[in-house]
C-alpha cells in the first residue's frame, strides 16, 4: 500500500475500512432479526447504517467499474476470465445486503405507520424543556384533526427515529389527520375531532406491546430477565445462562439487548 | 401497507440467514479476493495434486455423531423433555467440563460495543481436517437448513449421504413433537420476569412453532393480567410494610420447566 491508497481511504467515508465490514455486516444482521422480532421501533443505529450505506455506494461503483472495463474489450477473455463470475458473486453479495436494507426500513415503516401518534407523541417529548410552554396553549382552540398532530419543528433529538423517519411519520400522520376530517371528523363535535383524545382515563394512541413474548439466545455469562411493573419498579426474574434459549418478554431483557447481552431469534 | 409479514423472521428469511453460515470450499480454479460487503474473501487457490488433503465434513454431520444425538434424544432421561444442548458459544465449556464458569469472549465494534457474536457467523459448518472426538456431538443452530443445504450441492463428499438424510429427517420429527408436548410449560413465559428455556433449539424450529408459541405465550399472559396485578400489588405492599423477602418470590419464578 502507497500513501495514495491511504490518502484514498481517507477520502473514502466511514464505510471505507474493510476489516469492519464483515463486523458490520453480522451487526446489520443481528439488528435486522432484533427489528423483525419486537413490535417496537428499536433505536436508530446511526454510525452503522451511515457506514453500511457508505459501503454500498461504493460496491455499486466498483461493480459498475468492473462491468464498464469488460464491455471495453469484449474479445480480450485471457486477460482476465473469471471476470462474469466475479461480477455475478460481487452483486448477489450487493443485492443480498440491499435486501437487508430495504426488509429492514420497510418493517420499520410498518411500524411506524401503525403506530404513528404514538411515536409523534414520543418524539415531542424529546424536546429541550425550554421550548414547552407554548405547545400547552393551544389546546383549547382545537378545530380540525390536523391540530393534534404534535409540532416536530422544535424536536432535536429523533430518538429512537432517523431523522427521514421522524420526517416521514410526520407527514403521514398530517395526511391521515386531513383525510379523516374531511371524511368524517368534520361532521364530529368541536371536542371529540382530537386524534389524541385521553377522555375517562383511556388514551386512544396505540403503542407497542413491550410485554410481547420474544426468543432470545443469552451470549454474556448470565443475564437476569427484569420484572417490569406499572412504576417501573424492578425485581429480578429467572437468570439465562450463557447459550440458552429462552422465551420471555421483551421488555424484562431490553436492556440486556442494548447491552448486546442477549440476541433476539 | 409497508411490510406485510408477520412479526419475527419467517422460514424463508431464516433461511437466507442460513445461507451466512461459513463453509469450507476447495476451488477447482483460480479466483482473486474480493472486498464483499460481507467481509473480505481471500484469493481462491486450487490445492496442488501432488498434495492432496483430507477434509471431513462438519463434525455433527456424520451418519455416527447424527445417530447419537438421535438417541440422546429419544431414550435419555435428561432429555425427556429437552431438547439436546447445542454446540457451545466461544468461551461457553462444553458439556464435558460441565462447571467451569462461562466466558463470554466479547469482540468490539466499530462504536466500541461489546459484540459477542454467534450463529450464523460461528465456524460450525465448515470442513474438519481431522476427526476430533473429544467434543461430545451437538447439532448447530441453523442444522435443519445447513444439513438440506449440504445434502443437496454436496453430497458426494458426505459419509452415507441416505443414511444422514434418514437421520436428519427422524431428528426433526422426534423434536417437533417435543415441542408441541411442551405447551404446558408456557404459562411460566406469560409472567413476568419468567421465561421457557428452549436451549438447544434450532433455527427453523423456532421459525416453525414462533406463531404458535407466542401466541400461545400472549393469551395466557392477557388471561393471566389480572392475577398478574393482584400479585404485585400484594409484592408493593409487603416492601411497604419493610418485611419483603426477595428469595421466596424468585423461588416461586424459578418453577419454570424445561421442554
Amino acid at each position: 500500500m502507497d500513501i495514495d491508497d491511504i490518502l484514498a481511504s481517507v477520502d473514502r467515508g466511514a464505510g471505507a475500512s474493510a476489516e469492519s465490514a464483515a463486523m458490520d455486516h453480522q451487526l446489520l444482521t443481528r439488528f435486522w432479526v432484533a427489528e423483525r422480532a419486537v413490535s417496537e421501533v428499536l433505536p436508530w443505529p446511526t454510525v452503522l447504517m451511515d457506514r453500511m450505506m457508505d459501503r454500498v455506494r461504493m460496491q455499486i461503483e466498483s461493480i459498475e467499474d468492473l462491468a464498464a472495463s469488460s464491455a471495453d474489450v469484449p474479445t480480450n477473455n485471457t486477460h482476465n476470465p473469471n471476470l462474469n463470475l466475479r461480477l455475478s458473486i460481487l452483486q448477489t453479495d450487493l443485492a443480498r445486503t440491499q435486501y437487508l436494507i430495504r426488509s429492514l426500513l420497510r418493517q420499520r415503516l410498518a411500524k411506524l405507520t401503525k403506530y404513528s401518534m404514538h411515536y409523534l407523541v414520543k418524539l415531542s417529548g424529546n424536546k429541550n424543556p425550554l421550548s414547552q410552554s407554548q405547545s400547552q396553549s393551544q389546546s383549547q382552540s382545537q378545530a380540525t384533526p390536523s391540530d393534534s398532530v404534535p409540532d416536530l419543528s422544535t424536536v432535536t433529538d429523533f430518538t429512537p427515529l432517523s431523522e427521514n423517519e421522524a420526517n416521514f411519520v410526520h407527514s403521514h400522520q398530517n395526511l391521515l389527520a386531513g383525510h379523516y376530517s374531511g371524511s368524517f371528523m368534520e361532521a364530529f363535535p368541536r371536542q371529540l375531532r382530537r386524534l389524541d383524545d385521553n377522555a375517562g382515563g383511556t388514551s386512544m394512541i396505540q403503542g407497542p406491546d413491550t410485554k410481547e413474548s420474544v426468543f432470545v439466545r443469552c451470549l454474556a455469562g448470565e443475564v437476569p430477565v427484569i420484572v417490569v411493573g406499572d412504576e417501573g419498579e424492578e425485581d429480578i426474574g429467572v437468570t439465562m445462562r450463557m447459550g440458552d434459549v429462552w422465551v420471555v418478554r421483551w421488555e424484562g431483557i431490553k436492556s440486556a439487548w442494548e447491552k448486546g447481552e442477549v440476541e433476539l431469534l | 401497507m409497508a411490510f406485510p409479514l408477520p412479526r419475527g423472521i419467517t422460514p424463508s428469511e431464516i433461511a437466507f440467514l442460513a445461507e451466512m453460515e461459513m463453509v469450507t470450499v476447495v476451488p477447482r480454479q483460480r479466483l482473486e479476493g474480493l472486498e464483499l460487503l460481507g467481509g473480505p474473501v481471500e484469493p481462491l487457490v486450487p490445492p496442488r495434486p501432488s498434495t492432496p488433503r483430507e477434509y471431513y465434513p462438519p463434525a455433527w454431520l456424520h451418519p455416527d455423531p447424527l445417530s447419537l444425538i438421535l438417541e440422546v434424544e429419544s431414550q435419555h432421561q435428561d432429555y425427556k423433555n429437552a431438547f439436546s444442548p447445542p454446540l457451545p458459544l466461544p468461551g461457553q465449556p462444553s458439556i464435558r467440563d460441565n462447571g467451569l464458569a462461562p466466558k463470554a469472549r466479547p469482540q468490539y465494534t466499530p462504536d466500541g460495543d461489546r459484540y459477542f457474536p454467534s450463529p450464523p457467523f460461528l465456524p460450525q459448518n465448515t470442513a474438519q481436517m481431522t476427526i476430533s472426538s473429544r467434543d461430545p456431538p451437538a447439532l448447530p443452530f441453523h442444522w435443519v437448513e445447513i444439513g438440506n443445504m449440504l445434502l443437496e450441492a454436496a453430497s458426494d463428499d458426505l459419509v452415507e449421504a441416505d443414511q444422514v438424510r434418514r437421520l436428519l429427517k427422524d431428528l426433526r420429527e422426534i423434536r417437533l413433537s417435543k415441542m408441541r408436548a411442551g405447551v404446558d410449560a408456557l404459562d411460566a413465559a406469560a409472567v413476568g420476569g419468567g421465561g421457557v428455556a428452549l436451549t438447544g433449539v434450532g433455527a427453523m424450529e423456532v421459525g416453525e412453532e414462533r406463531g404458535f408459541l407466542s401466541g400461545v405465550v400472549d393469551n395466557l399472559r392477557k388471561i393471566g393480567a389480572s392475577k398478574e396485578q393482584a400479585r404485585r400489588e400484594q409484592m408493593a405492599e409487603q416492601r411497604a410494610n419493610g418485611g419483603y423477602n426477595g428469595t421466596q418470590d424468585e423461588e416461586e419464578e424459578e418453577d419454570y420447566m424445561e421442554f
